[in-house]
């Protein structure tokens, strides 16, 4: 508040939420009072609203955190404190009241939450108006919508489509028993295909992709085509009020008969790895939807598929010749992050001794994109080969991230195996990716919140492997909105966050906070 | 952390002795704060759905009296009525609250279908009655309850027999062992509780059969897929270029190791996985005459041309055999890509069929019908198989 004062004479006045049916125009009797007294009273209400959930969410947390006392003692507290809304005052809970009774004061703000506060209701009111601020400027960071960003141009569309009469005309409701929520049989060891395919269909973006038509079956005429059978499997598990599981017919049949040669590997009736089996599905789905280019490995490839939009960034590894300094950039595409873990795995062993070490997932991600290693390689100014630093970070994070535990690791040498690794790996919830971004190192991002805030991830879902390398059982955690749900096969139960988190995580899918 | 001398934070849940240290009283009314916090958190998340959803509930009846009240001829016209009820007045088109909703509105309405929403589950954890005559908004609250799954749902235990063997059946129990109604019970489809599900079947979108779910996969990689296509594929095409190169082409792409795993009954020890899953297909696809016929009629009368054969066993020793095959392997592929793949539903692909087998043998040469019929409907099946292979369920 006191960092970024409101401007006094704003040209444009703010409005309430027009009324929409289903819905109070006010959050509360007393609310619906201030912001019906004049145009003046709405403006710095709204305002002010305004500038203290930039104070909240885009600053450190100190400044909101710090209140003055009635005796005008200043404390910073670690609870919550509360911010007038008519003033700029920050007060502690038990200071409220006396404040609200000395100045007539009402409305307060939560510190933590940036929840509005009734004192004359004496509870917390969740006024559409100052509730929508709230989410957009935890959401995107922003309050304005129009401002392009790379997923509102994922979801762009002509404003004819928008309008409420056309969408009414155009769709159909669909049951509110339809929730997404279906196990998918298994097919006989096709358990690796439906942990992926349960990833796909709760994942919000391609979810609204096939929901919003992006892929219509009935208007493609490519034979067997995989889009179309997911298009089709969204349908099911959206529009149908069938909570029995899902029979994916269609996608194994077009798997069977798909050409894609590098996962021919995968075309048989045995147990196979999901991780190849996602990176087939998103290759064929890149194909389907996409400018048909193959996807070079090790290349910068940019489509603007859905696959693409969804899942794919970019990463650049950097070379640094020991002998003359020189430079080398290089840029490539990636679909998903593969960390290995056996050499964490090692060294974490050595330094803890044989306990049971665990690692986390920020570990993995420091010794893959913030450590450096040495490599060899024929330097241009030098004309010959020289040691060099490589180091690799990532250059654009997509807007969802697949990281791909490496688990299962062939051993190479005179006794050749493959074996899985079975060390836990604890993984957030929530994930910064700014530290493995080359922004956290081009500019003095360590203050940054509002750019930390844009590479905030939350977990979607989780693939976990059960079992030995060459036989064993997939199932899969996946959230809906905060509730989480357990996957294996065709049955669907509730999951408990330790669960998801508990588990040996395979394959792990994050979703860019601000999209959601 | 006003004070210095404070022996718990906010909450007051974790405090420290009486005779603590400063530095002890301090970490316990941090701990005690950061569990505030999270509380606070919760409870806050908690706050706002239930009272939006009771608020929108309140907003939702006001407005449904107050188009009653009017004239029902035009349903999207805001009508010009002022309509009170405990919760919300309807005036000029808004709905104003009246008082907290979570006072005045008790139950939930969903926003969606207008009808009351379950607050309870029906069965599990935390389970109540529903009230007898209330027709209920179709999304209710998940149940939870070990061996159903969400929707209070359980699966008949696939029986013993029929292509299963004790070790799936192990498996299957060790996941299901709460499954205890259903466990099994041999139970046919009119004696079983409305909430015991039995796997569907699903139709295969090349033959048309209808397939049992769970032996789908197993069924296309036969109908399809020929059980590995590189071992149809590479078939085919040995034998469509003549004997006289296969046999030198044939020593290229297989490793002599795999050799061993020739599908011959005395040498099944040599790959024992594949042969498990081989004895599966067999029992599984009872109803498809034409693929264990084919499999089980090629290694006995002619052991020699079996050795084409040799390509499956390739295909399981996938990890080993990449970094020495994948060349030869890729450059084969392409070819048969090219020229076989397209040949297969037409007239060449039952002639390696007669190929292998001998006029000798009596009537089971099925392969030959299936092809020919498959090409003949080729184009209708492949517009049609979007929406025809899709279950009925």
């Amino acid at each position: 508040m006191a960092a970024r004062p409101a401007t006094p004479a704003s040209p444009k006045n703010f409005k309430v939420q027009p009324p929409k049916p289903g819905q109070p125009v006010y959050g509360c009797e007393h609310l619906q009072r201030l912001l019906n007294q004049d145009q003046a009273t709405t403006n710095t209400s709204i305002q002010h609203y305004k500038s203290i959930l930039r104070s909240i969410l885009d600053t450190t947390p100190i400044l909101p955190q710090t209140a003055k006392l009635s005796e005008g003692q200043i404390v910073t507290s670690l609870t919550p404190t509360c911010l007038c809304l008519q003033c700029p005052m920050t007060l502690t809970e038990d200071d409220r009241n006396k404040h609200g009774n000395k100045k007539s004061h009402r409305f307060y703000v939560d510190s933590r939450s940036g929840a509005l506060f009734c004192q004359m209701c004496d509870d917390i009111v969740w006024d559409p108006t100052f509730e929508d601020l709230r989410l957009k400027k935890v959401g995107t960071g922003t309050f304005s919508t129009g401002r392009k960003r790379k997923h509102d141009e994922l979801f762009a569309s002509d404003p004819l489509k928008e309008s409420p009469q056309y969408i009414s005309t155009n769709t159909t409701v669909a049951s509110c028993k339809a929730n997404g929520l279906r196990g998918i049989y298994n097919a006989g060891a096709t358990c690796y295909q439906n942990v992926v395919l349960q990833s796909f269909l709760h994942n919000p973006v391609l979810r609204n992709f096939y929901l919003s038509d992006g892929h219509q079956s009935i208007n493609c005429d490519t034979q067997h085509c995989l889009s179309c059978a997911m298009d089709d499997m969204f349908q099911d598990f959206y529009a149908v009020e069938n909570t029995n599981g899902y029979t994916a017919a269609n996608i194994l049949s077009g798997f069977w008969i798909s050409e894609k040669k590098a996962f021919e590997n995968l075309v048989t009736t045995k147990e196979q790895d999901a991780h190849e089996f996602f990176q087939f599905l998103a290759e064929e789905l890149h194909e389907r939807n996409g400018d048909g280019k193959k996807p070079e490995i090790g290349s910068e490839h940019s489509c603007d598929c859905i696959i693409h939009q969804t899942f794919y960034g970019k990463l650049q590894s950097t070379t640094t010749c020991q002998h003359c300094g020189g430079v080398t950039n290089q840029v490539q595409s990636f679909l998903d992050l593969s960390l290995p873990l056996e050499n964490l795995a090692q060294k974490k062993g050595k330094k803890g001794g044989a306990k049971a070490h665990t690692m986390t997932l920020q570990e993995c991600l420091d010794e893959e994109y913030i450590k450096s290693d040495k490599c060899e390689y024929r330097c241009h100014n030098c004309n010959s080969m020289q040691q060099a630093r490589r180091q690799t970070m990532i250059k654009r994070l997509p807007n969802v991230l697949a990281i791909q535990m490496k688990r299962f690791e062939y051993k190479q040498g005179r006794n050749e195996r493959a074996a899985k690794i079975d060390t836990p790996v604890h993984f957030p919830l929530q994930l910064n990716m700014l530290p493995y971004t080359n922004r956290a190192r081009t500019q003095d991002a360590k203050d940054n919140h509002e750019l930390a805030r844009s590479c905030t991830y939350d977990l979607l879902s989780v693939v976990v492997h059960v079992g030995e390398i060459d036989t064993g059982h997939y199932v899969s955690y996946c959230r809906v909105g905060d509730q989480w749900f357990a996957f294996n096969d065709h049955k669907v139960e509730l999951a408990a966050k330790s669960d998801v988190l508990g588990a040996r995580a395979y394959l792990l899918f994050y979703i860019i906070r601000s999209l959601a | 952390m006003s004070s210095e001398t404070s022996e718990t934070g906010k909450a007051g849940v974790i405090v420290a002795p009486n005779d603590a240290s400063p530095m002890d009283k301090l970490a316990h009314s941090v701990l005690d704060d950061l569990l505030y916090n999270i509380v606070h958190d919760l409870l806050i998340k908690v706050h706002r759905d239930e009272k939006m959803a009771r608020a929108n509930t309140a907003a939702i009846r006001v407005e449904k009296l107050a188009s009653e009240a009017s004239d029902s001829s035009t349903p999207d016209a805001k009508p010009d009525v002022r309509i009170e009820t405990e919760a919300a007045i309807y005036e000029d088109g808004q709905v104003l609250l009246k008082g907290n909703p979570l006072k005045t509105t008790k139950e939930i309405i969903c926003p969606r279908c207008h009808l009351p929403r379950l607050l309870y589950p029906t069965d599990g954890k935390g389970a109540k009655k529903p009230a007898p005559g209330v027709v209920y908004c179709k999304k209710h609250p998940y149940i939870e309850k070990p061996g159903f799954d969400i929707y209070g749902q359980t699966w008949v235990a696939p029986g013993p027999g029929r292509g299963k063997k004790k070790k799936d059946m192990e498996k299957k129990l060790d996941g299901d062992s709460a499954n205890s109604p259903a466990a099994g019970a041999e139970s046919s489809a009119k004696d079983r509780p409305p909430n015991v599900l039995s796997y569907p079947s699903a139709t295969c979108s090349k033959c048309k059969r209808c397939i049992l779910v769970t032996r789908l996969n197993n069924h296309m990689g036969s109908c399809i897929g020929n059980s590995g296509r590189n071992a149809s594929r590479a078939a085919a095409q040995k034998i469509s270029n003549g004997g006289s190169n296969a046999g030198s082409q044939n020593n290229d792409n297989t490793p002599p190791g795999s050799q061993k795993g020739t599908p011959l009954p005395g040498s099944r020890a040599g790959s024992p996985r594949k042969r498990d899953g081989d004895e599966f297909d067999e029992d599984a696809d009872e109803s498809d005459p034409t693929n264990p016929k084919k499999k089980k009629l090629k290694p006995t009368p002619l052991p020699k041309k079996v050795i084409l054969k040799t390509k499956a066993p390739t295909k399981k020793e996938k990890v080993k055999s990449t970094s020495m095959l994948n060349v030869e392997q890729k450059a084969d592929d392409e070819i048969s890509a090219v020229q076989v793949a397209p040949k297969k539903s037409t007239p060449k692909g039952p002639s390696p069929a007669k190929k292998i087998k001998p006029s000798s043998i009596p009537k089971p040469t099925m392969p030959s019908p299936a092809p020919k019929k498959s090409k003949r409907d080729r184009d209708l099946e492949s517009e049609s198989s979007g929406t025809l292979s899709s279950p009925p369920q």
